[in-house]
This record gives C-alpha cells, sequence and structure tokens, in this order.
C-alpha cells in the first residue's frame, strides 16, 4: 500500500499505545530503582518515588510558572516584532542585508551561557536581563525564517502582484505576510522551545522568581524530586504552548487542507 | 468616459547583462509597433524571440534601455503607479494566492485601487458568475480545475475594468476544448470592456482566431511581419497560418504575407476607437 494511502487511512485521534508503552517502562524501572537504591549503592535522595514526586508537584507555586511564562511570552513577542520587522527591512534593503546579515549569523553563534553572562555584567535588572537573554536568542531565529520565507515567495506571485501595481505596505500586507504565515508557526514552535529552555537557564543564574530559580532552589537542597517536578512543569508548559501554537495554525491555514 | 489611450513603441531596446558572464544579451532591437485603443493584437515568435520581454517592459516591470515605450503620454514604468488599475495581465499560469477564494482572488485589484468593500464584492461577484463560476465563489484554488482557475485569473482582470489587458501565453497550457472556450469569452469581454488586448502566443492558430492583428517577432524582437487579419478571409486563414510559420520558421518576411508596412492600426481598431466604450457593471 502506498504511503499516502496508509497515512490517509489512520483514523485523525487515535490512543497513542506505543508512546503510553514507553512511558509505562520507564515509570516501572524509575520506580523499581528508586526502591532498590540503597542495596545499589545510590544515594536515597538521587531516584525518589513517584510519592514523593507527588508531594513536590503538590507543593509547587503557581506564582513561579506564571512569572516563567509571562517572561517567555513577552520575550517571545518582542522578538517575533523585532525580527520580522527587521526581515522585512533588509528584503526591501539589499545593502542593510549586506551589512546586517553577517552580524545576524555571528549572534546565533554565540552560546547561550555567554549571553547570560554579558547580560548579568551589563544590566542590573533581573528582567531586562532576563528578557535581552531570551530576545538574543530568538529574534535571529524569527528573522532569519521570515526573510529565507520571503525570498522563498515564488516570483510568479510576485510577478502577478507586483502586475497590479500595489503599494508597498499593500505589497507586504496582501502578498508576503500571508505567503510566509506558514514558516512564521514553524517559527514560533521553535522558538517556543528555544525560550523554554533559555528562560530556565536565565533564571538558574540571575533571577529570584521564577521556574529557573525554582530549579537552583532544589539543587541547593539535595531534592531529585523538586527538580523532577518542576521540569514536569516546564515540559507539561512547552506542550501546552505548542498545542496552542498548533490550534492557531490550523485555523489560519485551513486553505491548506 | 473615453477610450484606452494609443500604445506608441518607438526603437524600443532591452539589454539584459548576464549575472554569470556579465556578456550583453539583446533582448528587444528597435522595435516600432503602434496599437491602436481598443485593438486586439495578438505577439507571435518563437522562443526567446522577446515576447515575455515585451510584456514585462508593457507591464512596467523593466525599463527600456533605449527608446520609449508609452501608453498615451506616459511610460508605463516612469508613472507606474499611473497604471494602477488601468493595465490588467492574465499570465500562463493562473498565479492565483493558494490562501484565498476565488472570490478573494478576484477582488485583489479591487482592493489595491480602493474601492469600497460593498462595490469590490459586487463586481467581482458579478464577473465570477459571467465566467461561470458562480457556485465557486467561496472555493480554494486547489479545489477548482486548472479551467476554473484560469477563469478566476481572467475574472480578476477584467475586474478592474482595464484599459489594457495583457496575455502571456493564458490558454496555452490548457486542453483545447476548454482553451478555445476561454479565448472566445477573452475576446468578448474584452470588446464589451472596450479594453485594448495584446495576447502573446506561440500558438497561430490562437492568434488568427482571436487578434485584429497579428505581430510577428524574429530574434531580438525584430518585426517580422504585421498582419491585419481582417484582410485575409477565413478561406485563406490555412495559407496565413503557413506564411506566418514560414516567416518564424526562415526569420524572414513570407512573400506571401505581403511588404511590411509601417505599423498602424486595423480599420476595425479606428472604427472602435471612435465608439462608446461599454461599462458592465
Amino acid at each position: 500500500m502506498p504511503h499516502d494511502e496508509l497515512r490517509e487511512s489512520v483514523p485523525a485521534l487515535t490512543f497513542p499505545r506505543q508512546a503510553f508503552v514507553s512511558l509505562l517502562v520507564f515509570a516501572a524501572v524509575w520506580e523499581t530503582l528508586s526502591h532498590l537504591a540503597p542495596y545499589l549503592g545510590i544515594p536515597p535522595f538521587a531516584i525518589p518515588s513517584f510519592v514523593r514526586i507527588a508531594q513536590s508537584l503538590a507543593d509547587i507555586t503557581p506564582i513561579d510558572i506564571a512569572v516563567t511564562l509571562a517572561r517567555v511570552i513577552a520575550a517571545l513577542l518582542a522578538s517575533f516584532v523585532l525580527g520580522v520587522s527587521l526581515a522585512m527591512a533588509m528584503y526591501r534593503s539589499d545593502s542593510l542585508d549586506k551589512y546586517l546579515h553577517p552580524m545576524i549569523r555571528i549572534l546565533m553563534a554565540v552560546p547561550v551561557v555567554s549571553w547570560i553572562l554579558f547580560a548579568v555584567l551589563w544590566f542590573p535588572g533581573v528582567e531586562f536581563r532576563i528578557c535581552f537573554v531570551l530576545v538574543v536568542v530568538c529574534g535571529p531565529v524569527f528573522l532569519v525564517d521570515t526573510l529565507d520565507a520571503m525570498r522563498g515567495v515564488p516570483r510568479e506571485l510576485r510577478t502577478m502582484m507586483q502586475s497590479f501595481r500595489p503599494t508597498t505596505p499593500q505589497y507586504f500586507i496582501k502578498l508576503m505576510l500571508p505567503a510566509i504565515v506558514p514558516t512564521i508557526f514553524t517559527s514560533w514552535k521553535v522558538n517556543i522551545s528555544l525560550a523554554i529552555r533559555v528562560v530556565t537557564i536565565a533564571e538558574l543564574v540571575g533571577a529570584v522568581t521564577g521556574i529557573g530559580h525554582q530549579l537552583s532552589v532544589a539543587e541547593e537542597l539535595f531534592s531529585v524530586a523538586d527538580v523532577f517536578a518542576w521540569t514536569l512543569v516546564l515540559v507539561v508548559l512547552l506542550f501546552l504552548l505548542e498545542a496552542m501554537v498548533a490550534r492557531v495554525e490550523v485555523r489560519m491555514l485551513r486553505w491548506r487542507t | 468616459m473615453s477610450g484606452p489611450p494609443p500604445i506608441e513603441v518607438r526603437g524600443l531596446r532591452k539589454v539584459f547583462r548576464q549575472a554569470t558572464s556579465g556578456q550583453a544579451v539583446v533582448a528587444i532591437d528597435r522595435l516600432d509597433l503602434t496599437i491602436a485603443p481598443r485593438e486586439v493584437v495578438a505577439i507571435v515568435g518563437q522562443t526567446g524571440c522577446g515576447k515575455s520581454t515585451f510584456f514585462d517592459l508593457m507591464i512596467g516591470l523593466e525599463a527600456p534601455s533605449e527608446g520609449t515605450l508609452r501608453i498615451g503620454d506616459k511610460s508605463p514604468h516612469a508613472n507606474f503607479d499611473h497604471f494602477r488599475g488601468r493595465i490588467a495581465t492574465v499570465f500562463q499560469q493562473d498565479r492565483l494566492l493558494p490562501w484565498r477564494s476565488a472570490l478573494d482572488n478576484a477582488k485583489l485589484p479591487l482592493e489595491l485601487i480602493g474601492l469600497p468593500e460593498a462595490e469590490q464584492r459586487d463586481r467581482t461577484l458579478t464577473w465570477l458568475k459571467r465566467l461561470g463560476l458562480g457556485q465557486f465563489t467561496n472555493a480554494f484554488p486547489h479545489e477548482l480545475s486548472g479551467g476554473m482557475r484560469q477563469r478566476v485569473a481572467i475574472a480578476r482582470a477584467f475586474s478592474v475594468q482595464p484599459d489594457i489587458l495583457l496575455a502571456d501565453e493564458a490558454f496555452g497550457h490548457l486542453d483545447e476544448v476548454t482553451a478555445a472556450e476561454l479565448r472566445e469569452t477573452f475576446l468578448a469581454l474584452a470588446r464589451e470592456c472596450g479594453s485594448t488586448a495584446i495576447l502573446i502566443t506561440h500558438q497561430l492558430e490562437e492568434a488568427i482566431g482571436v487578434g485584429d492583428r497579428i505581430v510577428v517577432f524574429g530574434k531580438s524582437a525584430k518585426l517580422l511581419a504585421d498582419i491585419h487579419v481582417a484582410q485575409w478571409p477565413k478561406s485563406k486563414h490555412a495559407l496565413l497560418r503557413e506564411a506566418i510559420q514560414s516567416t518564424l520558421q526562415s526569420d524572414k518576411p513570407d512573400p506571401r504575407l505581403g511588404r511590411l508596412k509601417k505599423s498602424r492600426a486595423t480599420p476595425n481598431a479606428r472604427r472602435a476607437a471612435t465608439g462608446r466604450r461599454k461599462t458592465t457593471t
């Protein structure tokens, strides 16, 4: 049977049996190890049981989740506006592109840890430091993806549009922006995952609130159960944000189905 | 309403420089051509003869290297914005925006000229219905057949009721039955709108069937023949076809086409130019 037909024959919503089995196996191995730890010479705190992890989950402070979420969303929005605006300007101006492109590539090559250290050394405010790190990491991704997508708009469509003589804003609003929407959604999904990871590291180093800070506290207390619980929260947060973006994507790109 | 302005091409030359070798390529070499208001002109020529470059110059997307191309007293390139809503194009592929419905695609030029939303909708619906797409106004391009998509593209071009209609191999990729039907519709609508129509084609049957005039381009858009179709009775269309074919193959005017006269409007077009322009909405 051809692959396409096979894919079409699978219902849209099925029970993820394989995923469920693998998670169950992981949980069973973890729980067994947590009980066997004393006999294996592993410190008891290293592999906490699920009961202990559940206790840590119950102690999760929602304010820290809200703070991290707010930081991620605000920084992503700022990165998006900045990245897309710069990409449009670079698309319009070859010379601007030639000046900025090498700089963007260099920015993208700088490790996240270096940005965090720069932020700590340069800026006194915690919120500004975190926002700076997130924008400097996520902004270039939006920029490069948007620029590539605009350059990928078929020449036939660009010529058609130009033949009807749009103004520059009309050209971007009626052609370029709708044409790059699929890439923008992909970029958002990539950046959400990136931002969640980066914000955690940034909070770990320089914040007194947020999930990263709570992870730092857990580390100081040698509480693997707390680290596990907060990590679980981060993963769920990432999945929820991705699901939200996917939902909006389906609505906005319904012309593709 | 005044009719469309005449098109005057004098000493038109377009030279491109190849990106890799830097070598100059002459796409159009000193073309002289006059097209009268409301005339339907078919331009034929072999691949690479400069037809599409001429098309781009007519749209105004390219600037002439030398010479002039004027529509009325204005250049479509230098006075680009002046021709917003006055020139419309139908391309070889439909070039519909995949994220827009048929209705939204067809009303695109009206959005660009800033007509009120209700008028955009009414006018576009009228054209889509006239082109047999009344039931498919909300369909996306991928839900339509090739012929239907091309009809939407035609509706998009006619919706602004342009002075100049340009069609570049607009029916060449369709099956012969659909192409013939669309060709007739296009021609009837162009005449009804009172637009000047320029069709670029490599299909001689199409050129003979549609054009008041057939302009034959040789290499670098050298004007090989300028034929007034009305002077050829239907019984001699096969001969005309042969003569154009021979002209294209030899890149020299076939003697059967007669001596090439200085480009001028056909008697039909002159009559049409003095008549009132019809409106459809």
